[in-house]
C-alpha cells in the first residue's frame, strides 16, 4: 500500500499522529512534554523515569516519545548540581583563549566538563553560546552571566557578577533598527491599510530573511497567507544559536517592542492571530523581557482583542528552548515548540503550508521582523534607499572581544569587511593583527586577512566561499593556529548534529575525528567527506559546516597537517 | 497530470507523486535505506538522491515532488558518488557487518561500497534487548532510520518506540528504555519487518540466523 498521500499539501512533517495529539493536548491547556521536563531539571537536577512518566501523563504523550525528547536535548542530558556553572565554548570564547579558559575553570572547580560533585553541591557543563562574545570568555553561575579576562578567576572565587552589556550602535541618521519600538508602524497600517496592501509593501521591500538564507519575506507570508488551514500562526525564531552572534539578543533583550510589533503586522498581513516566540535558554534575561514587553503591549492595547479598535486581534506566546542548535532550522524549531525532538523534517511541505500543529506558520528571524514596522511607517521604497545597490534595508552586525570597539552595530549593505572590521570596529586590540574572520556563524566561510576587502552583501560574500548568515563576525588574530580552528567548528558541527539524516551524523562525527587526533589529516579523503556533507545532508547545518573547513583548506592549508 | 523525464524516458504521473515513486514506476533501481512505502517519507538516509536538471545539487527522491518539465537523471554521477559515500559511513557505524540479507547489506553491493574510507568510532555493543518473547533489539546495528519508530506509530499507532540521542548517539528504544517487554509494543512485528539491518528481529528468524542459540 501506498501510503504518500496524493496532494502535495498533505504531505507530512513529524509524525501526523503525534502532531495531531500535541495540538488536541495544547487546545486543552496541556503543557508540553519538554515544559514538564524542563521543570523537573530545574527542580531536582536530573531526570528520572518517574519524570519521564509524568510529563508523558501531563502533556498526553506517549512514554517512549517523552523518553525521546529526554535524551535529544542539552538542558535535560547534564546532571545539575545545587550550584551549576556552564562554561561558553562557542568561537568568540575559543578566539579569546584558545580554550584554556575552559581548562582553567575545569581544573579550578576540580570537574570535568559534564560532571556534577559525588555530594552534589556542584556541576559544570558546556554551553554554546551564551552571547556575551563581545566580552569573552563568558562563564554562567546558576542565572548569572559573568564575562571578561577575570570571570573564571571571579567564578572560581564564587564571586560571579553579571557581565556588561555590549555597545550597540547605528551607522544611520536614522536607525531601523537599533531604535525604540513605538508601535507606530501597526498604528498606521491598521489606521491607513488593509492587510493585503501591507503584504504588497513587504514584498515591494524585498525583505531578504535575517536568519542566514536570506529567503523573501513577503513570499513567505503570501504562501502562508494563500494556504488552507486555519488559524495561521507567526512564529518569531529567537534562536539565535549562532557561536559569536547576539545580534538577536540585544533586539529581545534591549528593544523587543520593534520585533513584538513586527510579529503583529505579520499577523495582521497574513491572517493569524497569534504568534509564538521561540528564545534561547543559554539567553536567560530573553523570556522574562518579552514577557514584560508583552504585558505592556497589552496594557497599551497593542496586543490582544480588537488592538485599538481595528477588529484585528492578535497574542504572543513566549517559549524558551532547552539547548540544541539545529532547533534554530525551521522545521526543527517548529517541533520544539510542540515540545517534540528538535529534529529536522524534510521540506516539502514548507511550514507556510504545515508548520505549528500541522497549520500554515510563517517563521521569521527576529531581525527580519524588526524590519517590518519600518516598512508599515515610510513604505518600501524608502526602506530599499537605505543600502542603494545593495540587499534592501540594512543589516545588524556584531563583533567579538578580539576587536578594539566590540559591538552590536547596524550599518547599510555593501561595506567592505575591511571597512566593518577597521572603521566600525576598530580593528584588533592588544597591538594583534587580524588572521580571518569568520562571518554569518558556525557554517559561515573563512575569509583570510588578505580578503577583507570583499563586499558585505548577500552575493559577494557568496563568490568568497562566504556568507551573510547571521551577521557575527569572529576576529582570529595572529596567534591562531588554523588546525585547532577546524577541531572546534567541527567538534561544534558533530556535537550539535540531530542525529537525523546520515551523513551529517557519521559525516561530521568522522571530520571531526579526522582533526582530533594529532595524526596527519589525508586531504582527498576530507574533500570527499565533505562533498558527501555538503550535497548530502538534509539541511544546513550539515551542508554548511563543510564551508569553514573548505575556506581554511584553501587559505591556510600548510597549518592544517595535511597529507 | 504531470509530464517528466527520468533517465530520457517520458512518463505522466499524477501531481503530489515523488520523483522516487515515478522513477520506480519506471522501473528505475534507486538504493533506499530509510524509506518503507507503506510509511510517509522521512528523507534522513540521503541514499535515494537522484538528478534533477536546475537543481543546486543531488536531491532526495523520496521527498522531492515532481514538477511539470522536469528531467531526473536516476544514475546522476554526483549523487550516486553522495549516496556511495553515505553507505560507507553507515557500515563505519556498526561494529559487525550487516547480515547478508538484510537491505543494508543489498544496498552495499548494488552501490559496491568499498573498504570504508572514513572508519571511527562504531556503535557500543550494550546488553541485548532479548527480554521480549518475540522481538529482540540488538542497538549496535541500529541506523536511526526511524522505520521501527514510524511503522509503530503509523501502521500500528502504538507509539511503543521513539527514536533517542542526537548526533552520533542516536539510536531507538522501545518505551523508556527498558526494553521491548516493559513497553507498551503490542507485538505486532511491524519494527522487525521495516528494519533493514536487523537491529530489530523476530525470534524465530533471529534463531536461524544465528548459529548461537538464543537465551
Amino acid at each position: 500500500m501506498d501510503k504518500q498521500p496524493a496532494r502535495e499539501d498533505d504531505w507530512v512533517v513529524v509524525s501526523r499522529n503525534l502532531v495531531e495529539l500535541v495540538r488536541r493536548h495544547h487546545e486543552q491547556g496541556a503543557p508540553t512534554a519538554l515544559d514538564v521536563l524542563k521543570e523537573a531539571m530545574d527542580q531536582n537536577g536530573e531526570i528520572t523515569d518517574d519524570d519521564r512518566r509524568l510529563a508523558a501523563e501531563r502533556s498526553g504523550l506517549p512514554e517512549a516519545t517523552v523518553h525521546g525528547v529526554s535524551t535529544f536535548y542539552e538542558d535535560l542530558l547534564v546532571p545539575r548540581g545545587r550550584r551549576h556553572v556552564r562554561v561558553c565554548t562557542g568561537t568568540a570564547c575559543f578566539a579569546a583563549t584558545g580554550d584554556a579558559h575552559v581548562d582553567e575553570l575545569a581544573g579550578g572547580l576540580g570537574l570535568s566538563l559534564g560532571e556534577r560533585s559525588d555530594d552534589g553541591s556542584l556541576s559544570l557543563a558546556e554551553t554554546v553560546c551564551l552571547g556575551y562574545c563581545h566580552a569573552s570568555p563568558a562563564v554562567r553561575d546558576g542565572d548569572v552571566i559573568d564575562a571578561g579576562p577575570d570571570a573564571i578567576e571571579r567564578v572560581l572565587a564564587d564571586a560571579a557578577k553579571p557581565a556588561p552589556e555590549p555597545l550597540v550602535e547605528s551607522l544611520l541618521d536614522e536607525p531601523v533598527l537599533i531604535r525604540t519600538g513605538d508601535w507606530s508602524g501597526l498604528r498606521k497600517a491598521l489606521a491607513e491599510t488593509t492587510p493585503e496592501l501591507l503584504l504588497e509593501e513587504v514584498k515591494a521591500a524585498e525583505v531578504r530573511g535575517r536568519g542566514g538564507a536570506g529567503f523573501p519575506a513577503g513570499a513567505k507570508w503570501e504562501f502562508a497567507r494563500n494556504a488552507e488551514g486555519e488559524p495561521k500562526f507567526i512564529v518569531a525564531n529567537g534562536d539565535e544559536g549562532d557561536p559569536g552572534s547576539y545580534i538577536d539578543k540585544v533586539l529581545m533583550e534591549d528593544n523587543p517592542h520593534l520585533f513584538l510589533e513586527g510579529m503583529a503586522l505579520a499577523g495582521f498581513a497574513v491572517g493569524a492571530s497569534h504568534g509564538f516566540v521561540l528564545v534561547r535558554s543559554e539567553y536567560p534575561r530573553s523570556k522574562p523581557e518579552l514577557e514584560d514587553a508583552i504585558f505592556h503591549a497589552h496594557t497599551e492595547g497593542l496586543l490582544g482583542e480588537d488592538i485599538l479598535g481595528s477588529g484585528f486581534s492578535f497574542d504572543i506566546t513566549v517559549i524558551e528552548g532547552a539547548g540544541s542548535y539545529v532547533v534554530g532550522e525551521e522545521t526543527a524549531l517548529l517541533a520544539c515548540l510542540q515540545g517534540l525532538r528538535g529534529t529536522v523534517s524534510a521540506r516539502p511541505p514548507f511550514p507556510a503550508q504545515r508548520g505549528l500543529h500541522g497549520l500554515p506558520t510563517v517563521v521569521n528571524n527576529i531581525e527580519t521582523l524588526a524590519n517590518i514596522p519600518f516598512i508599515a511607517s515610510h513604505g518600501a521604497e524608502a526602506y530599499r534607499a537605505l543600502s542603494p545597490g545593495a540587499t534592501a534595508g540594512t543589516k545588524l552586525v556584531c563583533f567579538n572581544e578580539r576587536f578594539e570597539r566590540p559591538g552590536a552595530f547596524e550599518v547599510p549593505f555593501g561595506m567592505t569587511v575591511r571597512e566593518l572590521c577597521e572603521d566600525v570596529a576598530g580593528g584588533m586590540r592588544d597591538g594583534r593583527s587580524v588572521k580571518a574572520v569568520q562571518i554569518g556563524g558556525p557554517l559561515g566561510g573563512i575569509l583570510p586577512a588578505s580578503r577583507l576587502d570583499a563586499v558585505f552583501d548577500f552575493e559577494p560574500l557568496v563568490a568568497e566561499g562566504c556568507m551573510v548568515g547571521h551577521g557575527g563576525i569572529v576576529a582570529f588574530d595572529d596567534r591562531t593556529d588554523m588546525r585547532d580552528v577546524a577541531r572546534h567548528l567541527l567538534h561544534f558541527g558533530a556535537d550539535e548534529s540531530c542525529g537525523k539524516c546520515f551523513p551529517c551524523r557519521i559525516g561530521l562525527r568522522r571530520a571531526h575525528e579526522m582533526f582530533v587526533s594529532n595524526a596527519p589529516v589525508e586531504r582527498v579523503s576530507l574533500e570527499e567527506l565533505l562533498e558527501a556533507l555538503e550535497l548530502g545532508s538534509l539541511c544546513a547545518h550539515g551542508s554548511g559546516m563543510p564551508a569553514p573547513i573548505r575556506s581554511l583548506l584553501a587559505h591556510f592549508p600548510e597549518e592544517l597537517g595535511l597529507a | 497530470m504531470i509530464r517528466i523525464k527520468i533517465d530520457g524516458e517520458e512518463t505522466l504521473v499524477e501531481a503530489g507523486t515523488t520523483v522516487l515513486d515515478a522513477a520506480r514506476g519506471l522501473g528505475r533501481e534507486i538504493p533506499t535505506l530509510c524509506f518503507d512505502d507503506r510509511q510517509d517519507a522521512f528523507g534522513a538516509c540521503r541514499v535515494c538522491l537522484v538528478g534533477i536538471e536546475g537543481a543546486p545539487g543531488p536531491m532526495a527522491s523520496c521527498t522531492t515532488p515532481v514538477r511539470d518539465g522536469m528531467k531526473v537523471d536516476t544514475l546522476d554521477p554526483a549523487s550516486r558518488r553522495v549516496a556511495t559515500a553515505v553507505v560507507e559511513l553507515v557500515l563505519s557505524e556498526l561494529p559487525r557487518p550487516p547480515a547478508e540479507h538484510t537491505e543494508l547489506a543489498q544496498i552495499s553491493r548494488m552501490l559496491d561500497v568499498g573498504t570504508p574510507r572514513w572508519p571511527g568510532e562504531q556503535h557500543d555493543v550494550k546488553k541485548h534487548d532479548e527480554s521480549h518473547p518475540y522481538l529482540a533489539f540488538h542497538h549496535e546495528l541500529c541506523i536511526s532510520c526511524g522505520r521501527c519508530v514510524r511503522a509503530c506509530d503509523e501502521v500500528q499507532g502504538t507509539f511503543a518506540l521513539t527514536a533517542t540521542g542526537r548526533g552520533f548517539g542516536a539510536n531507538v528504544a522501545a518505551g523508556l528504555d527498558e526494553g521491548f517487554r516493559a513497553s507498551a509494543c503490542v507485538s505486532c512485528g511491524a519494527c522487525a519487518d521495516t528494519c533493514p539491518t536487523d537491529a530489530i528481529t523476530e525470534m524465530s528468524l533471529l534463531q536461524l540466523a544465528d548459529p548461537e542459540p538464543v537465551r
